[in-house]
């Protein structure tokens, strides 16, 4: 290196002089926005060293932290890996207590709601073992004042009714179960039918002629013309209906959840409850007020109970329906003594084919 | 100054290295600097004439020394650059001083005594300074500078007839070896 800067002085001095010369300029002139040439060298010639330094080092930490310093990587995998374990059963369980709480809350709504119904909480403590029969087990039985036919509900919708007490547990018949039977009417049209089980998961309305308009969504709420259920309480919505002989084929869509019930609610009269209060939107048994039936069907029941000569229904939470009276929730498939009379063509089936008649209090 | 413009006086080949009196080349140099500057107040005809360079390149050729050739260049470059007002400086400085490393090393290797040659050798030396202040205001000023125009030609023809009479001038001022 000496020796060729000794061989070309003069040449390497001739550059040492002009690059002076160079700096000197560049000191001087000035680019866009004022800015020195010697700065635009400057950085020119410093920004592809720092871009490769920045490389290299950061290639160097990737190789570090990917490759070498993974040594406790396992280690720490497996703790994270417990830990996980951990909180997703944690989470499952607050899961399940806000799920818990929520039932709870929308029960103690429905209770609030209703202060003038004698209710009792229960939980679902067991099912049918035999798969063809939809009942279940609640925690409450005679101790507690409950006895047969007494109405089973959740803030949703109509469960069922006590087909069996005993001192500490009960069995509850669900509305789809082929024993069972519910007397029901369209919130709309006031057209009176019985919701029946039929052994599948949703239960079918029977007894509504053909030429009854029915369309899916249709609200039924229970007539109370079973003497179980208080009427006008949600039992679920149409699904869909096609004319068969004699009455439609009707499937309704329970509004209870009935394959996932955990808590439900045991009512200990059949109290009629009131029509639901402005902002009580939480409670979806009571529907809002349905339009007023009109006068002439009002007064065809009444005139039915009248002629049927039933006992007025006590509020008390022990009374019972009397075994006298027919009733819509006893009925089966060949009861003809619950059925209802079919309909002639162009008569008000729920008239003509109602059971019973309750006179309230 | 002066030593460092002597510096390499003695070269090694064989062509004949001129010396001259005391204070000739500042004298000569501060002279063509006060011309240029002169001429230029009676019109733009001056810039026809570039006598820093004439005086670079005549020394340069003269001392036979590309290292004295080119920090002469160097000098006189700087100062026309910087009795201009508004170049930067720099710009004529690195343009004279290669021109002088240049000439040095030409007069080292051929005859530069004949009128001719002298003709000639400015005349490719004066292009050769146009085309490196060219570039440098291309690459460093980033203006569009010309690198030949018949005006360049004509004022290289002018410069170098100028040169041939200021070179047989200077020639009387060498000490008689």
């Amino acid at each position: 290196m000496v020796g060729i800067f000794s061989r070309h002085r003069s040449l390497a001095l001739l550059a040492s002089v002009v690059l002076a010369q160079l700096l000197l300029l560049a000191f001087q002139i000035k680019r866009d926005h004022d800015i020195r040439l010697i700065r635009y060298w400057a950085v020119g010639i410093m920004s592809p060293v720092e871009r490769g330094g920045t490389w290299g080092f950061s290639s160097i930490r990737g190789i570090w932290t990917g490759y070498i310093d993974l040594h406790n990587a396992r280690k720490e995998n497996q703790q994270l890996r417990a830990e996980l374990g951990e909180l997703q059963l944690r989470n499952r369980e607050l899961e399940s207590q806000a799920n818990e709480a929520q039932r709870l809350s929308a029960m103690l709504s429905f209770h609030e709601a209703h202060p003038e119904a004698p209710i009792l909480a229960a939980q679902v403590i067991g099912a049918s073992a035999d798969s063809a029969s939809h009942t279940l087990f609640i925690n409450r039985g005679t101790r507690d004042h409950i006895h047969n036919n007494m109405a089973v509900v959740t803030p949703d919708g109509v469960v069922g009714k006590i087909v069996e007490a005993f001192p500490s547990t009960s069995q509850v018949l669900l509305i789809n179960d082929r024993e069972s039977g519910v007397g029901a009417l369209f919130a709309a049209s006031r057209t009176h039918g019985v919701v029946k089980g039929s052994g599948d998961p949703d239960p079918r309305l029977d007894y509504i002629v053909n030429d009854e308009k029915v369309k899916p969504g249709d609200v039924l709420l229970t007539s109370g013309d079973d003497r179980i259920f208080p009427k006008g309480l949600l039992i679920g919505t149409v699904i869909d209906s096609k004319p068969a002989l004699p009455f439609q084929l009707i499937h309704v869509q329970p509004a209870a959840r009935l394959d996932r019930l955990e808590d439900v609610l045991v009512l200990l009269s059949q109290q009629e409850f009131e029509p639901k209060k402005t902002g009580e939107a939480s409670v979806p048994l009571i529907p809002d007020a349905p339009p007023e039936p009109s006068a002439s069907a009002t007064d065809l029941s009444a005139a039915t109970a009248a002629a049927a000569g039933a006992k007025p229904l006590a509020a008390n939470a022990n009374a019972a329906p009397t075994a006298a009276a027919p009733s819509a929730s006893s009925t089966k498939p060949n009861d003809s003594a619950a059925k209802p009379h079919a309909a002639a063509p162009g008569q008000n089936p729920p008239v003509a084919a109602k059971p019973a008649a309750v006179a309230r209090q | 100054m002066s030593s460092m413009l002597s510096a390499g006086a003695h070269n090694e080949s064989n062509v004949e290295v001129h010396k001259y009196y005391g204070g000739t080349v500042i004298g000569a140099t501060f002279l063509a600097l006060l011309f240029q500057v002169f001429l230029h107040k009676y019109g733009r005809w001056a810039e026809l004439i570039d006598l820093p360079l004439l005086v670079t390149i005549y020394f340069g050729v003269s001392k036979r020394n590309p290292v004295s050739g080119m920090f002469l260049g160097a000098l006189i470059g700087i100062l026309q650059d910087a009795l201009g007002h508004d170049g930067p400086i720099g710009m004529c400085g690195i343009a004279k001083t290669i021109i002088g490393y240049m000439a040095s090393s030409v007069g080292a290797k051929i005859d530069t005594e004949h009128p001719a040659s002298r003709f000639g050798l400015v005349f490719i030396l004066f292009h050769l300074h146009q085309a490196i202040l060219a570039v440098t205001e291309r690459a460093l000023l980033n203006q569009p500078a010309r690198f030949f125009t018949p005006r360049l030609l004509l004022d290289s023809v002018i410069t170098a007839a100028t040169g041939v009479l200021l070179f047989s001038l200077l020639d009387r001022l060498r000490r008689q070896s």
